[in-house]
Formats: C-alpha cells, sequence, structure tokens
C-alpha cells in the first residue's frame, strides 16, 4: 500500500529569517509589554525596600552611639540606651528557639516519615499551617491567658514561649518540606545495608536536608526577632536592666513601640536606632542563611 | 576477608537443611503489589558463589523478586509475598525475622549510585558502623580492603575525606559497591548496576563481578542481554510475572528450550 503525504512540506516558500506579518509583531509586542511591566516591578519594590532601608540608616545611624548600645532605659532627657532592650530580645528569641526548634523539627520528621498521608498528620499539617499564619497578637492573648494571668505577672519566659509557637509552623513545614527533597532512593539504600529507620533519618535523610532545614530554623528566627504584638501580651517591657526570664522584659521591637510613639526626642531616636538594629540583625541572619543554604546544597 | 561471614550467624534457627552450594533458594513464590499479582509460583535457586543473571523486558517482575530476597519490598504497606525465600536455613518470609540483619547478610546495589550526603570514609563506614564495633585501626583496613577489592583504593586513597558525591557516576557505583560488601554479606543484589553509566564503567563493574563471586553469591538484574551473556553463570528469563526458564548462560543464549525465550533474545519482543 503506498500513500502520498497530504501536504508536501517542500512546496512551502521558503522562509528566511525574517519573521514578518501582523501575528509577528503582535507577539513582539506583549513580549515587549511584559518585559517591561516585570521591570517596572521589581523596580516599585527596589524602591520601596532602599527608601526604607535609607531612612532606617539615615535616621538611625546618627544615634548609633556606645551610650544606646550599652546604656539601659531612662526618662527622657536622662541620657538612656537599648541596652536591656537588646539583651531581652537576644534572651527571648534565643530562648524562643531552643524550644521551637526541636519541637519544630520532630513535627517536621513525623509528618515527612511517619505520619505521611495518614488522617492524623494531614490533621496536624493543617493545624500547623493555620498557625503559621495567625495574627501574632492572638498567639500573645492566647500565651497571656495560659501563663501570664495563672502566674499573676508578666515575664520574659511568657514572651519567649509566645515567639517559640511562632517559630515551631514554619520549622515544621521547611523541615517536612526539606525531608520529602530528598530521594527514596536515599532511603532505601540506607535500609539495604540494614540500618534502622530512626538511623536513616537522621543521618541520612535530615544530613542530606540539612541546609533547607538550617535555612527553616534561621527564617523562623527572622521572623519572630521583629515580633511585637505577642510580646506586649507576654514580657510586656522593661525599663530597667534585667536578664531574669521570670520578670517583665525588655526587647527591641516593644522598645521600638514604646518610644516612637512618645512626644520626646531622645526617645524617637532611640526608636530609630533600635529600629535599625533589628533590620540589621535579620539581614545579617538572611545572609547567613544564604550563605548556609550554598554549603549545605 | 577470607572468612566466611555466616560465622556471625545471627538468624538464630537451625542449622542448614539445603545443599550448601545454593546460596537462596525460591520456591513457590507470589507476590503482590495490592490486587496485582506481579510473580507467580516463581522456583528458583541461587548457586552460591556464582552469578545469576535475571532478564526479561520491563515489568516482568524481575526486579520484584531481587527485592523480595532482602525484603525491600517490606517499606511500602500493601506489597506482600507469599511462599518461600530459604537463606541459611530459614525462610526469610517468615515474620520474626530481624530484617535489619538479613540486610546486612544479603546486600543490595542500586540501579543509580546513592552515594550518602558524606565523605567516601564515612559512606563506607555507616553501614560497618551499624552490626560490627571497629577500632579505628580496623575500620581503616576495612575500608581500604573493600575499596581495592572494587578497584577504587587508588584513585580515591588520598581524598577519603572529601564528599562521595564529587565522584564520577561510575566511581560512585563502586563505591556503593564497595560499601555493600563492607558489611560482609553473603548474598549481593543488584538492580541493574550499569544502566545509568557510560561503557566504560559498566565494563569496569563488570570485569568485578568476576572477581567478587569467589566471595558472594550475586543476583544480576538486566536489561543488557550481553551483559547477562558476559557475566552470568546462571541465567533467569521471566516474563509476565512467571520464570519461563532458567539455564547456564551458553544453553541460554545458544539454544534456549522456550519459544518466548528465544523470541526475546532474538529482539523479537522486549
Amino acid at each position: 500500500m503506498t500513500s502520498t503525504p497530504p501536504i508536501a512540506l517542500s512546496d512551502a516558500p521558503p522562509r528566511g529569517w525574517q519573521t514578518t506579518g501582523l501575528l509577528a509583531a503582535r507577539r513582539r509586542l506583549r513580549d515587549r509589554l511584559a518585559t517591561g511591566l516585570s521591570w517596572a516591578a521589581t523596580a516599585l519594590v527596589l524602591v520601596i525596600l532602599a527608601s526604607i532601608l535609607l531612612s532606617l540608616l539615615l535616621k538611625g545611624l546618627p544615634g548609633l552611639t556606645p551610650g544606646a548600645l550599652f546604656r539601659s532605659s531612662a526618662p527622657p532627657g536622662a541620657h538612656g540606651g537599648l541596652a536591656n532592650a537588646i539583651v531581652g530580645s537576644l534572651e527571648q528569641t534565643g530562648l524562643a528557639l531552643l524550644i521551637g526548634t526541636p519541637l519544630g523539627l520532630l513535627g517536621g520528621i513525623f509528618l515527612a516519615e511517619y505520619g505521611q498521608e495518614s488522617r492524623f498528620s494531614t490533621l496536624v499539617r493543617f493545624v500547623s499551617d493555620m498557625l503559621l499564619s495567625a495574627p501574632s497578637i492572638l498567639i500573645g492573648l492566647f500565651v497571656y491567658l495560659v501563663i501570664v494571668a495563672p502566674q499573676g505577672h508578666f515575664s520574659g519566659f511568657a514572651g519567649a514561649i509566645a515567639l517559640a509557637i511562632l517559630a515551631m509552623p514554619i520549622i515544621v513545614r521547611t523541615t517536612e518540606d526539606m525531608l520529602r527533597l530528598v530521594p527514596v532512593s536515599m532511603r532505601e539504600a540506607g535500609m539495604a545495608l540494614g540500618a534502622p529507620r530512626w538511623r536513616v533519618i537522621v543521618f541520612l535523610c535530615l544530613r542530606a536536608a540539612r541546609g533547607g532545614v538550617l535555612t527553616g530554623i534561621l527564617l523562623a528566627l527572622a521572623r519572630v526577632a521583629g515580633e511585637t504584638a505577642p510580646l506586649l501580651f507576654t514580657s510586656l517591657g522593661n525599663m530597667t536592666w534585667s536578664l531574669n526570664l521570670n520578670a517583665p522584659m525588655a526587647s527591641l521591637p516593644v522598645a521600638i513601640y514604646q518610644y516612637a510613639g512618645s512626644a520626646y526626642d531622645d526617645w524617637v531616636q532611640l526608636a530609630w536606632t533600635a529600629a535599625l538594629l533589628i533590620t540589621a540583625g535579620v539581614l545579617l541572619i538572611n545572609i547567613l542563611v544564604r550563605f548556609g543554604f550554598r554549603r549545605g546544597t | 576477608m577470607n572468612q566466611l561471614p555466616s560465622s556471625m550467624s545471627v538468624l538464630h534457627d537451625a542449622p542448614s537443611t539445603v545443599s550448601t552450594d545454593i546460596a537462596l533458594s525460591v520456591r513457590a513464590l507470589d507476590f503482590w503489589y495490592g490486587e496485582h499479582r506481579a510473580l507467580k509460583a516463581i522456583d528458583l535457586d541461587f548457586p552460591r558463589r556464582q552469578v545469576t543473571g535475571m532478564i526479561g523486558p520491563s515489568g516482568c517482575g524481575k526486579s520484584t523478586l531481587l527485592r523480595v530476597l532482602n525484603r525491600m519490598y517490606d517499606l511500602y504497606p500493601g506489597q506482600r509475598a507469599t511462599g518461600e525465600v530459604v537463606f541459611d536455613g530459614r525462610n526469610i518470609l517468615s515474620p520474626g525475622v530481624d530484617l535489619n540483619v538479613l540486610r546486612s547478610r544479603v546486600g543490595m546495589v542500586f540501579q543509580k549510585p546513592t552515594p550518602f550526603p558524606m565523605s567516601i570514609y564515612e559512606n563506607i563506614a555507616f553501614g560497618v558502623r551499624l552490626h560490627e564495633r571497629l577500632s579505628r585501626a580496623d575500620m581503616d583496613a576495612r575500608i581500604e580492603d573493600v575499596l581495592k577489592r572494587v578497584a577504587l583504593w587508588t584513585e580515591v586513597k588520598d581524598r577519603l575525606r572529601a564528599p562521595a558525591a564529587a565522584l564520577s557516576g561510575g566511581q560512585q557505583q563502586r563505591l556503593c559497591i564497595a560499601r555493600t560488601i563492607a558489611t560482609r554479606p553473603e548474598v549481593v543484589l543488584l538492580d541493574e548496576p550499569t544502566s545509568a553509566l557510560d561503557p566504560v564503567s559498566t565494563a569496569r563493574i563488570e570485569e568485578l563481578l568476576d572477581e567478587l563471586k569467589q566471595d558472594f553469591t550475586i543476583a544480576i538484574v538486566t536489561h543488557n542481554l550481553q551483559q547477562a551473556a558476559r557475566c552470568a553463570d546462571q541465567v533467569a528469563f521471566f516474563y509476565l510475572g512467571e520464570l519461563v526458564e532458567v539455564d547456564s548462560a551458553g544453553q541460554m543464549f545458544t539454544a534456549p528450550r522456550q519459544r518466548r525465550t528465544q523470541d526475546y533474545i532474538t529482539g523479537r519482543f522486549g
């Protein structure tokens, strides 16, 4: 059975390199339009970001004196500083990560390795994701009801718990996502050597995913370092130097909240400096994240 | 590695009843992926210190059989095997078999090289540490020994602490073989170990198989009929979940007894 092709392709006129006609022109126009819009959107974001950073630097840097770093809060005009707020922030976010990281890691491991698609883990995943997007002030209120009210006083510890609750779902999600990226073949290879499951998870899967898991922890840190609302209901703030986690405790976000709204120039100046410090800290963390991620992968 | 690892027999059971020149014996094996019967009444012996090649078109069940022999399928709910696989006098399909011990005695190498995210040295030490407590010197010696056996030692001896992922694909696969034999298994299962490798690396792995069968019983799944002809002492042809024919490689590739075998090896299907 012989058949002739319905269309002889060789009969088409030679095309050459020039794209012509209405279709080509319309495509070129759309391409330019889309490219232009992308550029414009990028520029807009960068301008906003740059203007925030620039005004922070311009207004915060003049106040970045040894006095601001090493002295505690003082009444207006008495040359107070941010030392108590800096230490309070470090202490509370540090403790929050100490609590939130192991819980988040274990949760993420459970979801990725053990629970997988079971009904229970679907529920856990849903609740965790809800927590991820819950307004942080609600978390503050929750900790107020559970810890502050029964104890009868505000405390840095309560603040750390509130921040830990905020950090946990971030770590759960990134840990689960990163573990799911570890190929099945790696797990099988580990099991094929006779390794028990927990060893495969801890020494192979977590190890393979360590870059991404670390990124999640640092992202959580960056997120909670700037939280104000949950601290207002838990650690409240403290005008004096205090390392006591069982007492009200100062923090940079709360200091900004208090100082920025005041009528005193030196307090407003401290608020700018505090804002600069947090931003620089978060920026530093983000740079560390990228560095760590590149080395981890 | 002159000593037979069976001296550390941990599958605590009666002494071997099968004849000693059979390492693994499969009897009336059925395998199910859920409702799908992937293996049908398989009977197959794996002679000790010989290479058994398993061939057949995709989906014929040869890899499935391999994954039964170290009970890899156990990782996945819905997969089950019935029948018998006798290894060292015991049916390994029966409940109560310590899978970690079984897998240390029946090792497996996969299609794609699977280096662990750690150094070359640690890749091998990881498996050894699961089952033995060795001094530093003994561990060093074990690692040197297995790397020499897979002909990788001269290439990596100066960078044992370098990440294994930096090796080439062929080197990674040889490292995976080294890692597997470092736990001193009696049987080594290879699931298309060269299908992701270039011809030169493939040739080196094939040479290696000849070496390894001095000490290990080898079962290799391959799509490459020439490879089966070159490496295997015994060849088993699978088709649609059935074991069609088992014979010596010479017999199988020159005068197969079954029509289906002949059609497959002459390229009429598959």
